[in-house]
């Protein structure tokens, strides 16, 4: 042990500060947290009560399928657009690098600031809603529909599904990028030999995209859905900004908890609760999806 | 070629990925372009019942309300020292170690990648927690030190990831050859690694900059009256002040934007989701 530390005290020195930052600032937090959601606030002794509290709450249940909710719907929408515009940006064509620099806009746009901009855009009196105002107008024009149709305004923060659509759209605009690039440098090392036998072979491109690329593509999109899935299930900025309280996830509900009402036990406890979701997910998705392939 | 010629769905991908690419950029455009929009349109375009879609009513004056205001100078000054503050010390502790970690036999650095990529899977708001409790205690609410410390939490094992792939390719022979013309390890270290390493460091660096200065849900536990910038687009969203908001977004935006396509070309898969190699 002790020509170990002779051997490589260098080395300990120079690691030395970034463990210990981690331990002290991370690690412990995070127990400090689980410790926490275990305490009761008013006997400071241990026990479930928080949990049963939380669960026995309506709102604490609807932040918690609102969390399931917007996560899965989120990983669905992002992986479709991603893939398809990594597809897309794989191809060879006049203009690619400018039409590749639109596309990344969104990462130049820090995430609150998207949150803003899809505010105005899912607004009531908003630009979704005029647009959809004007389609409408065009087609009784035109006369596809009937001229005593009125088009009511949507009132998308109004909580409910479309809300939840709303925020998983805002984080879609923002991610899909990151997700695009992933997914594109999965595709580029995919070997251009393997494409050249499947087309000798005659195989067509639908043929070569389910029996190819796509288990060629496995270990990125593993990496993407653990990435994305994490990031989704503890959301946090988006709802603050979009929804407010009408539509709360488990990580605005801790904060409000917190912050408003003052329960750190309780606040706590929803953070476990969030802590123990995503370690499920991300065991269970290496466990029985990806079944080790693409972490090993 | 029987194959070939009935293979429809091919001809349809031909055909489509273009109008498809060009919608997409345009679904990816026009937020940005709203949002500049309002803060350069007079309330008249924007505050009715059919906003409009181009600028019909030129203005200035929210810019110049906020940029006058004296509310935007603070915590531009805040966000920006901290985000400063942030990359200094984030490359001091991180470099060091990101090269002992690039040095380590390969199992043992996997092991070593792995667990920092779950120390960045937990919730936010579990860490947030605990060290906002802590620094009311220790005074450190509404303070540059307290959000620097914070925002540390997040970017240390983001750049590590960065630079333990930066100092991997640098070879250690070189080190070596050093180390046989008399430097010592420190030495080598010093004048033969680091060197070759800088366009990296200064590159993560940066990415660290930028997260630190768009950071959002520390800033929100440690803030109580002393607001950063992405914290007063906060205060303005729940104000419902439409310009300001869309002013202050724009401000806060403008850094990051600048830098992104500046760096555009270190966009890489390995830089984003921080790889697992």
């Amino acid at each position: 042990m002790k020509k170990f530390f002779q051997k490589y005290h260098l080395e300990i020195l120079l690691i030395l500060p970034l463990t210990l930052y981690i331990m002290y600032f991370t690690l412990l937090p995070v127990l400090t947290t689980i410790n926490l959601g275990f305490i009761n606030a008013d006997t400071n002794v241990f026990s479930l009560e928080n949990y049963e509290y939380l669960f026995g709450r309506d709102d604490f249940r609807k932040a918690f399928s609102n969390t399931v909710i917007i996560s899965i719907l989120g990983l669905i929408m992002q992986l479709t657009v991603g893939l398809i515009l990594a597809l897309i940006l794989k191809k060879t064509f006049k203009g690619k690098g400018f039409f590749r620099a639109l596309i990344l806009t969104p990462m130049g746009v820090p995430t609150i600031v998207s949150g803003v901009a899809l505010l105005y855009i899912f607004d009531t009196q908003g630009y979704l809603n005029e647009l959809i105002y004007r389609v409408t107008e065009g087609l009784k024009y035109i006369g596809i529909i009937a001229s005593s149709y009125k088009f009511i305004p949507i009132d998308w923060a109004s909580g409910g599904i479309r809300t939840l659509f709303m925020i998983v759209f805002a984080d879609m605009w923002k991610v899909t990028p990151i997700v695009t690039l992933l997914l594109l440098a999965g595709l580029e090392s995919i070997s251009l030999q393997v494409y050249e036998a499947s087309q000798i072979d005659g195989a067509s491109k639908w043929q070569t995209f389910k029996n190819i690329t796509l288990p060629l593509l496995k270990p990125s999109i593993t990496m993407t859905v653990i990435i994305r899935a994490v990031d989704l299930f503890r959301i946090f900025e988006l709802p603050m900004i979009l929804a407010g309280k009408n539509t709360p996830v488990i990580a605005t509900f801790a904060f409000e908890e917190y912050r408003l009402y003052n329960n750190p036990n309780i606040s706590g406890a929803a953070a476990t609760i969030l802590l123990v979701i995503i370690m499920i997910f991300v065991s269970l998705y290496l466990k029985y999806i990806d079944k080790g392939e693409g972490l090993a | 070629m029987k194959t070939i010629g009935k293979d429809r769905f091919g001809k349809i991908i031909d055909k489509s990925y273009f109008p498809l690419l060009v919608v997409f950029a345009l679904v990816t455009l026009i937020p940005v372009y709203i949002l500049v929009k309002i803060s350069i349109s007079e309330p008249v375009d924007v505050l009715t019942q059919h906003p409009t879609f181009l600028i019909h009513n030129f203005t200035l004056e929210h810019w110049e309300k906020v940029l006058t205001s004296g509310r935007l100078w603070p915590a531009f000054t805040k966000s920006f020292v901290v985000a400063t503050l942030t990359a200094i010390f984030a490359i001091f502790i991180a470099t060091p170690a990101s090269y002992v970690i690039s040095r380590l036999p390969k199992k043992v650095k996997y092991i070593v990648i792995l667990t920092l990529f779950f120390t960045r899977m937990f919730p936010n708001v579990g860490i947030a927690l605990p060290i906002s409790v802590k620094f009311i205690r220790w005074n450190l609410m509404d303070t540059y030190t307290g959000l620097v410390l914070a925002h540390l939490i997040e970017q240390l094992p983001f750049i590590t990831w960065i630079l333990v792939g930066t100092f991997e390719v640098i070879p250690v022979d070189l080190e070596k050859s050093a180390m046989i013309d008399g430097a010592s390890r420190i030495r080598s270290l010093i004048s033969i690694v680091i060197p070759i390493a800088t366009p990296g460091i200064a590159v993560a660096s940066l990415f660290v900059w930028l997260n630190s200065w768009n950071e959002f849900t520390y800033a929100l536990y440690l803030s109580l009256s002393e607001n950063t910038l992405p914290l007063q687009v906060y205060y303005y969203v729940n104000r419902g002040g439409f310009f300001q908001t869309a002013t202050y977004a724009t401000i806060l935006t403008i850094p990051v934007a600048l830098i992104t396509y500046a760096l555009q070309r270190y966009l890489k898969s390995d830089y984003l989701g921080g790889a697992i190699k």
